[in-house]
């Protein structure tokens, strides 16, 4: 079986070879890019995340509005197979600065050379990081009993100081060596996982603690993914108790819309969310701020979405708009700094 | 005539100088006063007023009267002009033509007698009042008190005559005086005056002297004209055709041209013996047929003699005309520059990139009176007028061929081309395109707005042929500018192909790791050149 690294040179050379075809059988060439509007997304009930539907633009190069796009999707072609072939990979940023050497194919700014790089995602149906394209941030923190190899080096993410091991970009090329937990747990918030190491969580629920700091970078949701299903562990996130925070949970769980081409790569439909739940609030009587306007429309958005038709989801959402307020996970230390890890989160993983 | 007639009644009306003489004095002043007199003391009704007008209307009597001398004579006309300038202030004009030129005898009376030759005639002329050299002269005397010098030459059989004259204007008596004659040689036909003036000025301004040339030309396309400007430069105005205009005939005029005053003249001066054969003998379309009706309806006698006519029933006639139905006027009388000649004037003048004109079928205002409008519109090129960095559009107005460079503001013709909304043209901004729009007005009776003549009273019927004539040729504009446009971006778009199509099949066969294939075919295919442009350059 090919790897993913060679599976991705393959489509490359396809597409160049497509154009070059075209030509020779004197037709003009037209490229054949998945149409990544919000008309074509599409909710897989099967797969619990969002696909992309059958709509396609054509990028002809008899367009003359399209032909610098496609100028610069053959570029960035041949620059991504010069990146996998010499083994090394890319900043976005650094593809937009490298464009300036492009004589007349150049990047207006980075802003189109982000969409360029997704054009040649789903045209070729690879994710970035296949393509050596890597983002800018690096991806979450990792505490616990796991083993990872990158490259040479083997990691213990238990011994990779307080911060643990950080998910590199590269997440695809590591390899999980081994490891001794029955889950994982991630967190919104640095703070909360900080919290979680110093009171020994990993020890006491056997479990990886990822900090996932804000919503979560692709190599965060790549890991999460790859945990979920190479190593058969259940996933569960525990975030603050607001709109922002319940979306970042189902991001992980059903993946963006955004990036409904790669989300076969990046949903974990199994990962669960812990809470905080506006039923929480309630029963923890936790202290609360009021939900500011934003949050109220962005609640009712997320009623409208289909990854939150979930009974259970629903009635938090309307429960959460009901009462009007908001908690972050941190208010918990109004018990103590242990109770999240003796109470709260035994009580919430029994339920599950 | 009736402007004849109404600057005699301007005559009666001459202010009271002092409130403190008596009337009886007063009035043997008038009797005293002489035309030249009386304008001598109104020098603006003759169009002096103020420095720069006051030179532009000097060159335009004496470049009119050249012209209209030539084509009489069937002469291509050529002028020469060299204005000097001697002094703050003080210029001499030199003014050359090759007219038919002036017998010895009529020298002093075209120069020196105000009205002279002028008489009943209902033609298309340039021509204004029968003032124009006269006032000149008047002019030059009034400011600098100096003599004027001319040499004329003109064929007497197969023989050239040449006569050089110096003579000062009498204005107590209205005519020459002669200082100073002499026979010379001569090596071709035409006059030329020497004259000096204070009090004028020499401007490149819209108004000024230079541009009345300009314009000149381009309504004139087969005059020449050299000017030597104060400053020693040459400019030569060469004509664009060699066609000479033809004569405009004297038509009759229409009934529902003429007013009561006009009848009164037409009695007096007539050798007709009864009022009825002065009628059907003077006016258009007026038959005996016609009299008949008249007579019944008012009861007057048309048999008597034409002295006899009161005024009262001169007014009653003319009512009369008014609300009975006439052919229209003939316009057998009427010579429009014509399309052709005037963007020959345009092209040469303007060297525009786009010009198209258009004459128009006459048509009468006040339901007698025939008259033709032509309109014209040049782009790019030198159309417009340069304002400081920018180019901004410029009207050229005229009448019977004159440029009308003054009181733009109160001209019907401007008023119609300003009401045009010329976004739908195409033009966004007509203060600020490079375009220069041309009108012209051509009739045996321009109605003008003042004594000036400088701008054309807003007649509905003007004003409608004005704006109609100018939607049409602007309509050919847009048309131009819509096929530059497509033309342009055609060309950028098959640059662009160019540019890139070689640059992705090269990527393209480093991609595939394939030998870049020959692309030439299916360039050519997306790269399908324009030629709406090779089309437009090509009718």
């Amino acid at each position: 079986m090919l790897n993913r690294r060679e599976i991705a040179i393959n489509k490359l050379k396809g597409l160049g070879a497509q154009i070059i075809e075209d030509v020779s059988s004197r037709k003009v060439p037209s490229v054949k890019v998945p149409s990544r509007g919000t008309s074509n997304l599409v909710y897989d009930d099967e797969k619990r995340y969002y696909v992309l539907g059958d709509r396609y633009g054509r990028r002809s190069l008899g367009n003359v509005k399209q032909i610098k796009k496609i100028a610069q999707m053959v570029y960035t072609a041949n620059f991504c197979k010069d990146l996998i072939k010499t083994n090394k990979t890319a900043t976005l940023r650094e593809l937009y600065y490298i464009s300036e050497s492009w004589d007349k194919v150049d990047f207006g700014d980075q802003q189109e050379s982000n969409i360029v790089g997704e054009d040649l995602e789903v045209t070729l149906g690879m994710s970035r990081e296949d393509l050596g394209l890597m983002p800018e941030e690096d991806g979450a923190s990792v505490y616990g009993n796991i083993i990872i190899k990158e490259d040479d080096v083997e990691i213990n993410a238990l011994k990779s100081g307080k911060s643990g091991y950080t998910i590199s970009p590269t997440i695809d090329d590591t390899e999980f060596i081994d490891h001794d937990v029955q889950r994982v747990i991630a967190v919104e918030t640095m703070g909360m996982f900080h919290r979680l190491v110093q009171e020994k969580a990993y020890d006491k629920f056997d479990t990886l603690i990822v900090g996932l700091k804000g919503q979560a970078a692709r190599a965060t949701r790549r890991f999460l993914k790859r945990v979920n299903e190479e190593l058969n562990l259940p996933v569960y996130i525990c975030n603050d108790g607001d709109p922002w925070g319940f979306h970042i949970a189902m991001v992980i769980i059903s993946g963006s819309a955004k990036l409904a081409h790669v989300n076969h790569d990046l949903a974990t439909p199994d990962a669960k969310f812990l809470g905080v739940t506006a039923s929480d609030i309630i029963n923890y009587d936790l202290p609360t701020d009021p939900l500011k306007d934003i949050d109220v429309l962005r609640l009712k958005e997320l009623l409208k979405d289909p990854r939150y038709r979930d009974e259970v989801w629903k009635t938090e959402i309307k429960k959460m708009l009901k009462i009007g307020k908001k908690a972050e996970q941190q208010s918990f230390s109004k018990y103590g700094l242990e109770y999240v890890v003796d109470t709260y989160l035994p009580e919430k993983l029994d339920a599950m | 005539m009736e402007r004849e007639i109404s600057l005699e009644k301007e005559l009666s009306i001459e202010p009271v100088i002092s409130a403190e003489r008596e009337a009886s004095e007063l009035f043997e002043e008038f009797k005293e006063l002489t035309a030249s007199e009386f304008f001598r003391r109104n020098k603006q009704m003759l169009g002096f007023s103020g420095k720069i007008r006051s030179l532009t209307i000097v060159f335009h009597e004496l470049i009119t009267n050249s012209l209209d001398a030539a084509e009489e004579a069937g002469i291509l006309p050529e002028i020469i002009i060299d204005l000097k300038r001697v002094d703050k202030d003080h210029y001499i004009l030199y003014h050359k033509d090759n007219g038919p030129g002036i017998p010895e005898d009529f020298i002093t009376k075209v120069y020196c007698t105000m009205f002279a030759g002028s008489k009943f005639r209902n033609i298309q002329s340039r021509g204004q009042q029968g003032l124009g050299c006269s006032g000149c002269v008047l002019l030059s005397q009034m400011t600098t008190g100096r003599p004027v010098k001319i040499t004329s030459g003109h064929k007497v059989g197969d023989k050239l005559k040449g006569v050089e004259m110096t003579f000062k204007m009498d204005v107590k008596k209205n005519q020459g005086l002669i200082l100073d004659k002499k026979e010379v040689e001569v090596d071709s036909t035409g006059v030329s005056i020497e004259l000096h003036f204070k009090d004028v000025s020499y401007s490149l301004s819209e108004q000024g002297a230079f541009e009345y040339i300009r314009r000149t030309i381009i309504a004139n396309p087969h005059a020449k004209i050299i000017f030597r400007d104060p400053t020693g430069h040459k400019f030569i105005f060469d004509r664009a055709t060699d066609e000479i205009p033809p004569m405009p005939k004297e038509v009759l005029p229409h009934p529902k041209g003429v007013t009561a005053d006009d009848l009164i003249f037409l009695a007096k001066h007539t050798d007709k013996r009864r009022f009825r054969s002065l009628l059907t003998s003077s006016l258009s379309r007026m038959s005996n047929k016609r009299i008949d009706e008249i007579e019944e309806i008012t009861g007057i006698d048309f048999n008597k003699r034409p002295k006899d006519m009161k005024w009262e029933e001169a007014e009653k006639i003319v009512e009369l005309f008014q609300s009975m139905n006439f052919m229209a006027p003939p316009t057998a009388g009427l010579i429009p520059i014509g399309e052709e000649q005037i963007e020959k004037g345009m092209r040469e003048i303007l060297e525009p990139e786009y010009v198209k004109t258009i004459t128009r079928k006459p048509k009468t205002y006040k339901g007698g009176v025939s008259f033709v409008i032509e309109a014209g519109i040049a782009y790019g090129g030198k159309s417009g007028r340069v304002v400081g960095e920018q180019k901004k559009a410029e009207i050229m107005r005229f009448a019977n061929r004159v440029p009308l460079t003054f009181d733009q503001g109160s001209c019907g013709i401007t008023e119609a081309l300003k009401s045009i909304d010329w976004k739908r043209y195409g033009i966004k901004d007509l203060e600020n395109a490079p375009i220069t729009v041309f009108a012209n007005i051509v009739s045996t009776h321009v109605p003008y707005m003042s004594t000036g003549k400088q701008s054309v009273a807003p007649e509905e019927e003007i004003l409608h042929e004005v704006r109609q004539a100018t939607m049409k040729i602007a309509r050919s504009l847009q048309k131009y500018l819509n096929a530059k446009r497509a033309a342009k971006e055609e060309a950028e778009r098959s640059k662009i192909f160019e540019t890139y199509v070689p640059l992705i099949l090269r990527e393209a066969a480093l991609l595939a790791e394939e030998d870049a294939p020959e692309y030439h075919e299916v360039l050519a295919k997306v790269t399908r050149k324009s030629k709406i442009l090779e089309d437009i350059h090509a009718k």
